[in-house]
């Protein structure tokens, strides 16, 4: 039983390996890319558009929406980081359905992956917000003895976002493979569609989650002058 | 549940890769198409806006127009009226005058038939009468008849109080009595005496003579006196009378 695509490797070259969680990041990469330009590359701007341009305004407009509606901010600059964090995530899961196909996601080098770039963006973004100097006091309210809290929370959070879809994912796939040699036939077929809202959901909470973080450092400044305060949903889904 | 930091690197440069691929394809053509689209909508609400404006602005116009044609054409409409009116006022008194006149001019025209006609018919009775009575007379005076009214004549002529009221260089004056029918000698005697005596002149000589036009009776003339008594003078007379009797009857008939 395979746990973890990363184990299934297809080539090697030294230290550098052609595992199955990169080459199925390539090929979702390679849809979502090559699908974005079918599609943009004749875009009309006029009162009537195709269906498939008419899908990729509602995505856009949709995450967009989800955007401002959590960090009460313009959506422009998160959109191209937590949209494809959704959309790498969400395709990353939907293929699960196709025999062969090994998630990405239920990898945990993606989702540590795709969590470090939260990680690292979190402060970048707040940086590019605030300056370093007010996003580094952030750090040390309310007082300087919170520091090492708060640190511990930024690094804690990381982890939680990378195992929680690591685990979910790969819970899918372990489960699947456990129905299967236990009741072969109809069982499995349901756990897989609910493996498909499953994938969706967490793309979603990911995708949230680091949005709600980016916001909660952009937006530290506003708190501090006793503003409205983004909302922080529960971390554990 | 190993992590494979090289895999984690290649991921990490992966995704990356995958935000610059997805902002280049995806979220710039699309948000850029949906401005346009916006920018366009917009662009478009503004120019039907301002047509919308303009129309408002025309329809106004045109409403201001068409309410100052109403009151214009009212205006004429009324004058139109009353010039109607006062032309048909002015119409219908010509035509009342015009009538008057015609009517005037009728009754007018009818009033002098009448008159013409009653005129005629007056001539004509008198000359009817007169005619009739004259042939009457004519036929019944005979000599006998005439010496009769030449007695008559006498008897009156003596009854008369005063003489014949003639001047004084008159009284030489032939006097010549008139008869339609020849008087004899002794009638003749007579009324030479009598005139003589009322004369006051034995010499003043008497002359007779036969008038026809008398039809029956005498006449006496000396100078410019005339005294006779005769039938042409009675029907002169009736004739008068006769004419004073139509007169009333042409008054009426004015008036009428």
């Amino acid at each position: 039983m395979t746990i973890t695509p990363d184990s299934v490797i297809y080539g090697q070259w030294g230290p550098l390996v052609l595992n199955a969680t990169i080459v199925f990041t390539w090929l979702v990469m390679a849809i979502l890319t090559v699908g974005s330009w079918l599609v943009t590359r004749h875009l009309s701007d006029g009162p009537e558009l195709s269906r498939w341009q008419n899908l990729l305004e509602v995505l856009v407009t949709g995450i967009r929406d989800q955007i401002a509606q959590v960090s009460h901010q313009q959506p422009g600059p998160y959109l191209p980081f937590v949209g494809t964090l959704f959309l790498f995530i969400a395709l990353s899961n939907l293929l699960n359905v196709v025999p062969g196909y090994l998630a990405p996601t239920g990898s945990l080098s993606t989702t540590t992956a795709l969590a470090i770039c939260v990680f690292v963006a979190v402060p970048l973004f707040g940086i590019t917000s605030q300056g370093a100097g007010p996003f580094l006091k952030h750090y040390i309210k309310p007082t300087p003895l919170m520091l090492p809290f708060n640190v511990v929370g930024e690094l804690s959070r990381t982890v939680a976002l990378a195992v929680r879809l690591y685990g979910n994912i790969m819970s899918g796939t372990v489960i699947v493979a456990i129905l299967l040699s236990l009741t072969p036939y109809f069982f499995p077929v349901v756990m897989q569609l609910l493996g498909l809202l499953t994938g969706m959901i967490q793309a979603y909470i990911f995708a949230i989650l680091a949005m709600v973080y980016i916001a909660s450092a952009t937006s530290a400044h506003e708190r501090g002058n006793g503003q409205e305060q983004p909302p922080t949903p529960n971390d554990s889904p | 549940m190993a992590i494979d930091w090289i895999t984690v690197s290649a991921q990490v440069v992966n995704f990356l890769n995958l935000v610059w691929l997805l902002k280049r394809f995806l979220y710039q053509p699309i948000i850029r198409a949906m401005d346009n689209r916006e920018n366009g909508i917009r662009k478009r609400m503004a120019a039907a806006a301002d047509r919308e404006e303009a129309a408002t602005g025309t329809r106004q116009a045109y409403e201001h127009k068409q309410a100052e044609l109403e009151q214009e054409r009212n205006a004429l409409l009324e004058e139109s009226r009353r010039e109607a009116r006062h032309t048909q006022k002015r119409m219908l008194d010509l035509a009342r005058e015009e009538t008057t006149r015609v009517r005037h001019q009728w009754m007018q025209e009818i009033q002098e038939e009448k008159h013409a006609f009653i005129d005629s018919l007056q001539q004509q009775s008198l000359e009817a009468v007169e005619t009739i009575t004259r042939r009457a007379f004519a036929d019944l005076a005979d000599e006998q008849l005439e010496h009769g009214i030449a007695r008559l004549f006498l008897r009156k002529l003596g009854e008369m109080e005063s003489g014949l009221p003639a001047p004084s260089h008159s009284a030489d004056e032939p006097v010549i009595i008139y008869s339609s029918f020849p008087l004899d000698e002794e009638l003749q005697g007579e009324l030479a005496q009598a005139v003589r005596e009322k004369i006051g002149n034995d010499e003043v000589p008497v002359h007779f003579q036969q008038s026809p036009e008398l039809i029956c009776g005498i006449e006496l003339a000396q100078g410019g006196q005339v005294i006779s008594w005769n039938l042409a003078d009675y029907l002169d007379e009736t004739t008068a009378a006769i004419k004073q009797a139509f007169r009333p009857l042409e008054t009426d008939g004015t008036g009428g």
